[in-house]
């Protein structure tokens, strides 16, 4: 777990149990000025440099860049889950309470509960050796509490709404027993039981067929309307985002090389960068509009 | 998976077979006639002739072969009419320099061989699941080093000469502990359990620094999965993504491999019990050895390959137990 | 070495095989070059290493300049009053005889543990040579052939590794006439240990002939022989070079241990182990005779798996970057 670096200054906002009672006039996720250094051999390394943007209820950011763009590093910074030796500056505000300034026991109570993360694979995301049940369920224990069988029963709603079929046999079944499309409905399962306010996806369809992408896509989207949280989603895939974000950051190097509206970025890029990802990308959108069409999976 | 059971074991059938039929060509087809072990140097071809018949050595080898085995099953005749000895099943012979049983001498011998690899085994298991996970979890700091260059020595000593060490230093020079000699339990447990304190500490320090090792790299293995991250970022409490979701994954391959670690030490700890006259399944082996008893060299070949089979299908049924990836599969 | 025969010879085998069952390592020459300048531990191991193979080598020259042989008895250097004990202490420790002498004989320590340095190294590597070829050629048979191939030698190595190897060894050199013991131990050795290599070379073999450079060797008309050799074998080095140094510390341990136990090198030659089974009728009198051969012993095990764990760990990392 790495210790995360605390602005000596900063106010202490509020108590524990008040991480949810927003402050007034603040929004959901307010990163200003975020920079992530890891130690390397040659001297400390910023693999995120100065990055901000602010998140809305029920909105979605896409930060896109290639692998070792700083897009994933700047997602475990807010869970506070850098890898050892990370740390993280600046101030990454969530209803307007500084994350930097908390104690890891203090972000074990945002994290899964307020905060919840689907990674890319979701395979490995999975512990082999615990029902899926057991595993969507832990987390609701560990927050709500509640008995054994309550959970279960969360657990299995949960599965259904993500349309898993017969929830009900499926929540004692292991993590090698699904497909991939259906392993990353279960981690939505597992992220969206506590009903976060903000949750993060760190390339949720990658690993999955371009059907299933599209079918897992599209139940986000409907998931994240109904309840209306904010979502972080982060990909190496324009298309993708396209399809889910209505602002876009895109990253390199750990620099913010644009950020605009999904229109703006779409429409009009104005970083050559941008422009050169784009260029890489055929019309995917009209790809996927197709493909949604004899999806099954 | 009744399947899968039976399967495996008519594979350790074959495998136990093939090393029957090995170890027979070996000591009574390759090596020095069994007769003049016998019967001396003042043997005379009649003699030799006879003993041959007696022993079954003039039939043809694949008619050794099954007498032997079914010897192992229905028990077998020496010798033919009024002079005839019944060894009843499982009949492993007779030992060619006491003329005991074999298999009586092993079943004598067995409980000092269970006893220590039990006592070892508890040592081992404490001190190696113990230091790796230490290892593991404060990766990188003094504690972490001092344990693995601990266990790095543990490797690295031949256990006969930990024992000598050992006995140099509290036996002769610091007199903390008498000059080891077994008894039973019951006649005087403070005298059995010095006798044994030493054996169990060599045998106990080579194996836990194995498993500390091992330990170690799976527990480090295991932290790095995806799944730890997830539990993470579940929010859960650290010993609790310790102890429910690192040590599981980590574990179940070591517990599998002391199964068959233990298994091995069952069928006798050769040099160790030799090293203590400890009067063991390993001394016996040792033993037979050394005055070329073929009976007891094959019965003790035989018992060893028997447990390295059954803890092998036994190692794999807890698996699939353990792992529910293997689990499925085997159904 | 397998399980029944741990009890003396296991050490390196579990960590050191599992890690590497996957993965393959480009360009290890260079890596082992910056692996044995990093941490001192290794520079150490590495250092005492070549001491020994000096030691080894130089066994028959330190003789004539000295002009003590290893076989010679030393009556003046022990008391017969005391039933043959080293005169003087710390074993007989002398500026003649550098580590003292045998007790009973007077044969000279020093001599004795670097005659017993060429032996046990030589059975050692030439052990470690022949599981290697062995285990490389099995191992990438089946691994790349598969099929029937693999079949017959995976069986082949299910039993082999299924022996009680310890007791068949030690029963099969016993009944063996006396003959060359020192190649009948590589023989006895290579019988039961080349599965554990070939073991690992088959699974890397069977991921790499998956890899994309093999597919476009395959598809640009490229003989499996050539294949083989040109494009995996080059790939398997630096887990050959890792497997055989972890080896030579378990076939030198393996060799003491059955010298000590009677059945491998026979006197008068030298041997560390057999010189630890001559002491213990005399450990509590005379320590000396077992501590100097113990402690070469150790350290010889331990530098060989110090610098072979370290190349391993390079290895890894060199996979995961």
């Amino acid at each position: 777990m790495s210790r995360q670096k605390r602005s000596k200054n900063a106010p202490r906002t509020g108590s524990l149990k008040t991480v949810s009672i927003p402050i007034k006039g603040s929004t959901l996720l307010d990163v200003e000025n975020l920079t992530v250094t890891f130690p390397t051999v040659r001297g400390p390394v910023d693999v995120v440099k100065d990055s901000s943007f602010r998140i809305d209820p029920g909105k979605t950011l896409g930060i896109v860049g290639e692998s070792g763009s700083g897009k994933s590093m700047t997602s475990l910074a807010i869970m506070g889950l850098l890898p050892e030796g990370g740390e993280a500056s600046g101030r990454i505000r969530f209803f307007g309470h500084d994350l930097l300034d908390r104690s890891d026991r203090e972000m074990r109570r945002v994290r899964g509960d307020k905060i919840a993360m689907i990674f890319q694979d979701p395979l490995s995301s999975l512990n082999p050796y615990y029902t899926v049940g057991v595993q969507i369920a832990e987390a609701y224990r560990a927050h709500r509490g509640g008995s054994k069988a309550a959970a279960k029963k969360v657990a299995v709603d949960a599965m259904r709404r993500v349309k898993i079929a017969d929830p009900e046999q499926r929540v004692d079944h292991y993590p090698h027993q699904f497909s991939g499309g259906m392993r990353q409905r279960i981690m939505i399962a597992m992220a969206l039981c506590l009903e976060p306010d903000l949750v993060i996806a760190d390339e949720p369809t990658t690993a999955l067929d371009v059907t299933v992408q599209a079918q897992i896509l599209d139940l986000m989207k409907e998931l994240q309307e109904e309840t209306g949280t904010g979502m972080l989603f982060i990909t190496h895939d324009l298309a993708v985002v396209s399809e889910v974000a209505d602002e876009v950051l895109v990253m390199k190097g750990g620099e913010t090389m644009e950020h605009g509206t999904a229109e703006e970025i779409f429409s009009n890029p104005q970083s050559s960068y941008t422009t050169a990802l784009l260029d890489a990308v055929p019309r995917i959108t009209d790809v996927v509009g197709d493909i949604k069409g004899v999806s099954h999976e | 998976m009744l399947f899968y059971i039976l399967k495996r074991v008519a594979a350790g059938a074959i495998v136990l077979f093939l090393i029957t039929v090995f170890t027979y060509t070996v000591f009574f087809v390759l090596s020095p006639d069994p007769a003049y072990m016998i019967c001396g140097k003042t043997c005379t071809p009649d003699r030799i002739a006879d003993i041959h018949e007696k022993l079954g050595l003039d039939k043809p080898f694949w008619e050794q072969i099954w007498i032997f085995i079914s010897g192992l099953f229905v028990g077998r005749e020496y010798g033919e009419g009024v002079n005839a000895v019944h060894c009843t099943a499982p009949c492993l012979g007779y030992s060619f320099q006491t003329s005991q049983s074999v298999f009586e001498m092993i079943v004598q011998r067995l409980p000092v061989s269970a006893t220590l690899a039990v006592g070892a085994a508890v040592l081992w298991l404490l001190a190696g699941i113990g230091g790796g996970l230490i290892g593991a979890v404060k990766k990188g700091t003094w504690w972490d080093r001092g344990i693995m260059v601990v266990a790095l020595s543990g490797i690295s000593l031949p256990n006969y000469f930990v024992a000598l060490a050992l006995q140099y230093i509290l036996v002769v020079k610091l007199k903390w502990l008498p000059f080891p000699t077994a008894v039973p339990f019951a006649d005087d447990p403070l005298q059995w359990f010095q006798a044994y304190i030493m054996p169990w500490f060599v045998l106990a320090f080579m194996y836990a620094a194995m498993y500390t090792r091992l330990v170690r790299a799976n527990v480090i293995d295991t932290l790095g999965q995806g799944f730890i991250r997830t539990a993470r970022a579940k929010g859960l409490d650290p010993n609790i993504v310790m102890g429910k979701h690192a040590l599981r994954p980590a574990l179940t391959p070591a517990l599998t491999l002391f199964g068959m670690d233990f298994a091995a030490l069952l069928g006798g700890a050769l040099i160790t019990e030799t090293v203590f006259g400890l009067n063991g399944v390993g001394k016996l082996t040792a033993d037979s050895i050394t005055q070329n008893d073929q009976p007891v060299i094959m019965a003790v070949t035989l018992l060893a390959a028997a447990l390295v089979v059954v803890a092998n299908i036994v190692v794999d049924l807890l698996y699939s137990v353990l792992d529910p990836r293997v689990r499925v599969k085997a159904q | 070495m397998s399980a029944p025969a741990s009890e003396l010879a296991g050490g390196t085998r579990k960590g050191a095989l599992s890690t590497l069952d996957s993965g393959s390592a480009p360009n290890p020459v260079k890596r082992v070059v910056a692996a044995l300048r990093s941490t001192p531990s290794v520079v150490v191991s590495f250092g005492w290493i070549i001491f020994i193979v000096v030691l080894a080598l130089a066994a028959p020259l330190l003789e004539q300049i000295t002009g003590i042989s290893p076989y010679a008895y030393h009556e003046n250097a022990i008391d017969p009053a005391l039933g043959g004990l080293p005169l003087g202490q710390w074993g007989g420790v002398s500026a003649e005889h550098w580590f003292g002498v045998e007790p009973g004989s007077g044969r000279d320590i020093f001599m004795r543990i670097a005659y017993g340095a060429q032996v046990s190294l030589t059975i050692a590597v030439a052990a470690t040579i022949v599981t290697t070829t062995l285990g490389v050629v099995f191992g990438m048979l089946a691994g790349f052939f598969g099929g029937v191939l693999d079949q017959l030698v995976s069986r082949l190595m299910d039993f082999l590794m299924a022996f009680p190897a310890l007791i068949f060894m030690i029963a099969l050199l016993s009944a063996l006439p006396a003959g060359n013991r020192p190649l009948l131990l590589v023989i006895v050795l290579s019988i039961f240990a080349w599965p554990y290599t070939a073991r690992v070379v088959r699974g890397q073999t069977m991921s790499l002939r998956n890899g994309e450079f093999v597919e476009s060797a395959r598809a640009s008309g490229a003989s499996p022989a050539r294949i083989a050799f040109k494009e995996i074998l080059p790939n398997l080095r630096g887990t050959i070079i890792v497997l055989s140094t972890l080896s030579v510390p378990q076939y030198i341990g393996t060799e003491a241990a059955l010298s000590f136990l009677g059945v491998g090198v026979i006197p008068p030659t030298p041997s560390w182990g057999q010189m630890i089974a001559s002491s213990v009728a005399w450990y509590a009198v005379d320590p000396m005779y077992f501590v100097i051969p113990g402690l070469f012993l150790f350290f010889t095990v331990l530098s060989f798996t110090v610098v072979g764990d370290h190349l391993q760990r390079q290895l890894d990392e060199g996979d995961a970057a």
